[in-house]
């Protein structure tokens, strides 16, 4: 169902039981076939659908079968805010055009209400609006109807008060008489109870109400003949109207006033809480996080618990997130049997589904999809536990499912630029490391080569001095070659700016004595000393690369220091962290060229060093790796002279078992 | 000439010639394969006394011919290889060799392993090193039947785990044992945490038993591997 093209355009066409809504209906489909458009079929269904005509349910059904034939994905949105829900909805679902049928044009309630195609229109101003002429005067009054008794359906708290209030002025009026006021003040503090009364109540029956009351109790009361409704004076028919016409003028405007101002509250509210989430959703860093906020959110709105299935790697439905509302007490769940199925068709068809709505509709909660731009992020599931949530809650919910739709659709966006960043540096980087190479490989494999071929041609001819040489020169070269190779095969772990770890419990000490062991042959003209931790440090690692991260510290203090000097490897424990560092009292690192140490080629001055030996990888890589394993390496001055570099590990506590 | 023959599985020529050019200079005898058949062939009719064994080979994985050769024979093989991950050298080794060396190795690296070898091969000769109750070792001395373990003569005072550790290793002195197995023989499972405490028994063991000063160094760590008891020379 629904076409799932790739094209830009979205029409969203509204769904009554309205017996011409095939009209819009078909209107709209071909308008979609003309855009290439997709099309959803909305209908917001109200929640007394019970309660409706057996007559306009028959229809509706009609309706949406013939919406699905024409191509339509039929959506069923559960509410009363008709017009405010449809335009949350084409906002979410990046709605390019809406078609509406004329009827609801008519659909005025007796105090001239906006009609529903202005109110979308104003919700929704930057989208287009098609109206589709429809003529249904009986559908419009049958609804008119359902909605006036929906809206003011009265309360016996609200009887009470009246009553008070209207008890109340009769009171007055009788100290009003005894005191010998005249009758149009006691008229004036009915009418005054009579406005009390419309500006108290939400229902306008009880403005009717109370200037029946009042009526009725001041002509009992206050008219000769007193305790009767009998009249002589016509005046007081007049006096009747007067009443009854301000008490149902205050009471409209009270009314209207009290909903504007609940409107307005609700508004703010809606525009606190979306403003808060989308400030929580821009402060999250990954997805996971942008999931967790908008539970929190919606769980503060519904105060429900929910749970969210997030969009996997592979663009299919991913993991199960629980989030409940915090109770002392754990409520067993009630989990729907077939939740990931209904997940599934919720995720692919980018619809709301469960309890109340078309599908799934014996589900205990209801699905709603993350979308955006025709892509699902992930689904919302609501544990309705009964309940509905009411349309005003539900329409800030599917606004803070746009949002997170959006959040995670722009950190989609960001983590791709990132990674091809990151690929464009790598690859910048691999370039620049095979240029190096080939250019530094070159002359120790020359050396080798020269050597050798030297050896072969004038064997007889060198002498014992010069052969010796030859060999401790082919020899030097070809451990350099090894170590550079060493460095390589790190560096070629290095996939999409990340280490691939191999990690494993080591005892440090272990890596130590063991990475000495492969520390340059030079290194015997050094002085190099171990001071040993007083206790056992387990650390999560990567032996390999961790032992060429000392070795090439090790080598790096062996190469820069002048023959005799003393090098130290120490290991310790500060807090959570495995510290070892490498001392040398050599010449020192200048303040000025310290920071670019840890650069991919630099090479210093090599003061000591043959100025061919360095790569300039060495404390670059040792950086990277130490940095993979969440670790720190710094570069800090020896006192009375050399320099210091102290790496920092993560510790790893262990529970021994005996 | 050393009484000690040595066959070399290797297929690249300039290695091959390398270690047969190394064990020449230094007396041993040498038998040379090519490939893993020859390899084969060669060790059941030569019964070489150790082998050295190129992991790969251009016609069978060199762990194939490990399990080959073990299915009859108990000579050392130490493994050569150039893959630098250390899985290659943990499944050779479980599946039965002795000893490993990385490419590149070092020529004094190669004979070290190869008089280590031969020395436990003596040791063994006087009959099987796990069936006698006395075990010794440079200074170190196991009474298996007493339960007892001293070094200079003097006691050692040892948990009972780090005991069994210590005489595991000494009944594989030698052989390079992996983590999963010396777990797996004492805890009997192997999971994260035994491997955990295994480094943690296996360096306070360590400290007892290395920690003089004059000690020759009796277990040998190798990173991400395992660990190995060292045959020490008497001399």
């Amino acid at each position: 169902m629904g076409i799932q093209s790739e094209s830009s355009e979205h029409i969203l066409v509204c769904i009554s039981p309205s017996p011409s809504n095939p009209k819009v209906v078909s209107a709209a489909a071909r308008m979609a076939e003309a855009f290439q458009a997709t099309l959803t079929a909305v209908y917001v269904k109200p929640t007394n659908y019970e309660a409706l005509p057996e007559g306009d349910r028959a229809r509706l059904q009609n309706n949406i079968r013939f919406a699905e034939r024409n191509g339509a994905s039929v959506t069923t949105i559960v509410g009363d805010d008709v017009p405010s829900q449809v335009a949350e909805y084409a906002r979410i679902s990046d709605t390019t055009k809406i078609v509406v049928g004329r009827s609801g044009m008519k659909r005025r309630h007796f105090w001239s209400r906006t009609p529903l195609t202005e109110q979308i229109i104003l919700n929704v101003p930057d989208l287009d609006v098609y109206i589709i002429p429809d003529s249904a005067v009986d559908f419009s009054r049958q609804k008119e109807r359902s909605r006036v008794a929906d809206s003011i359906r009265p309360t016996l708290r609200e009887l009470i008060v009246t009553l008070l209030l209207m008890a109340a002025a009769t009171l007055i009026g009788l100290v009003f008489l005894r005191s010998g006021f005249s009758e149009a003040n006691i008229i004036t503090v009915f009418i005054l109870g009579v406005l009390l009364v419309s500006v108290v109540t939400v229902s306008p029956l009880f403005g009717v109400l109370g200037s029946l009351a009042g009526v009725l109790l001041f002509n009992w009361f206050f008219i000769e003949p007193r305790y009767s409704f009998h009249t002589y004076e016509t005046e007081y028919a007049v006096t009747f109207a007067i009443m009854l016409a301000s008490s149902l003028i205050t009471g409209t405007l009270a009314n209207r006033i009290k909903q504007n101002g609940r409107h307005a509250a609700r508004e703010a509210f809606r525009t606190k809480v979306l403003l808060d989430t989308n400030q929580l959703l821009q402060k999250a860093e990954n997805p996971e996080e942008a999931i967790r906020v908008t539970a929190r959110q919606i769980i503060t709105l519904l105060n429900r618990d929910v749970v969210i299935y997030s969009r996997s790697e592979s663009g299919g439905l991913g993991d199960r997130a629980e989030f409940g509302v915090f109770r002392s007490e754990p409520e067993p769940a009630v989990r729907d049997e077939n939740e990931r199925e209904i997940c599934e068709w919720v995720f692919a068809n980018r619809q709301s589904a469960g309890a109340h709505l078309e599908r799934f509709g014996k589900a205990g909660a209801q699905y709603h999809p993350i979308c955006l731009n025709g892509c699902s992020y992930g689904v919302l599931v609501i544990r309705l536990n009964g309940g509905l949530p009411d349309t005003f809650e539900n329409s800030i919910m599917m606004s803070i499912l746009g949002e997170c739709a959006l959040a995670l659709e722009n950190l989609r966006n960001a983590e791709e630029k990132e990674r091809a960043s990151v690929m464009m540096r790598n690859e910048q980087l691999r370039a620049n490391l095979l240029r190096s190479i080939s250019h530094d490989i070159r002359t120790p494999l020359t050396s080798v080569s020269g050597n050798a071929s030297n050896l072969l041609a004038h064997y007889k001819q060198l002498d014992d001095r010069t052969l010796e040489q030859i060999f401790s020169d082919i020899y030097d070269d070809s451990e350099w070659l090894i170590d550079l190779v060493e460095n390589l095969l790190s560096i070629s772990r290095i996939e999409n700016g990340q280490m691939e770890l191999h990690r494993s419990l080591e005892v440090m000490d272990d890596v130590i004595e063991e990475a000495l062991k492969h520390a340059d042959r030079e290194a015997k003209r050094h002085h190099i000393s171990i001071e040993p931790s007083e206790e056992i440090l387990l650390v999560n690692m990567d032996a390999g690369l961790i032992m060429q991260v000392l070795i090439n510290l090790i080598n790096n203090a062996v190469k820069n220091t002048p023959e005799g000097s003393e090098i130290t490897v120490r290991s310790g424990r500060k807090g959570e962290w495995a510290v070892v560092s490498v001392t040398d009292n050599g010449p020192g690192i200048p303040d000025a060229i310290k920071d670019q140490v840890f650069e991919m080629f630099f090479t210093g001055r090599n003061k000591v060093a043959d100025g061919r030996r360095g790569l300039g990888l060495g404390l670059a890589l040792c950086k990277s790796i130490v940095e993979a394993h969440n670790g720190r390496i710094t570069l800090t001055d020896n006192e009375p002279t050399g320099c210091r570099f102290t790496v920092e590990l993560p510790v790893k506590e262990v529970r021994i078992d005996e | 000439m050393n009484e000690s023959t040595v066959l070399v599985i290797e297929d690249d020529i300039p290695v091959r010639n390398l270690i047969i050019t190394t064990l020449k200079t230094h007396d041993y005898g040498c038998l040379t394969a090519a490939d893993g058949s020859e390899a084969i062939m060669m060790a059941s009719s030569h019964n070489p006394d150790v082998v050295f064994l190129d992991l790969g080979l251009p016609d069978m994985d060199g762990i194939d011919v490990i399990r080959r050769i073990r299915s009859w024979s108990n000579m050392p093989i130490i493994v050569i290889s150039a893959r630098s991950d250390d899985t290659d050298k943990i499944e050779a080794l479980d599946a039965g060799a002795d000893d490993y060396l990385t490419k590149p190795f070092s020529v004094e690296e190669l004979l070290a392993r190869l008089r280590a070898t031969v020395r436990r091969l003596h040791m063994m000769t006087g009959g099987s090193a796990a069936d006698r109750s006395v075990y010794t070792n440079g200074k170190l001395t196991i009474d298996y039947s007493a339960g007892y373990a001293a070094l200079n003569g003097e006691e050692l005072k040892l948990t009972p785990i780090e005991y069994r550790l210590l005489c595991l290793l000494a009944k594989n002195t030698g052989k390079v044992l992996t983590h999963n197995y010396i777990t797996r023989n004492i805890w009997g499972r192997s999971w994260d945490n035994d491997t955990a405490s295994l480094r943690v028994y296996m360096t306070m063991l360590r400290k007892k038993l290395d920690s003089p000063p004059d000690s020759p160094g009796y277990i040998q760590t190798h990173i991400g591997i395992g660990y190995r008891m060292i045959k020490v020379d008497e001399s």
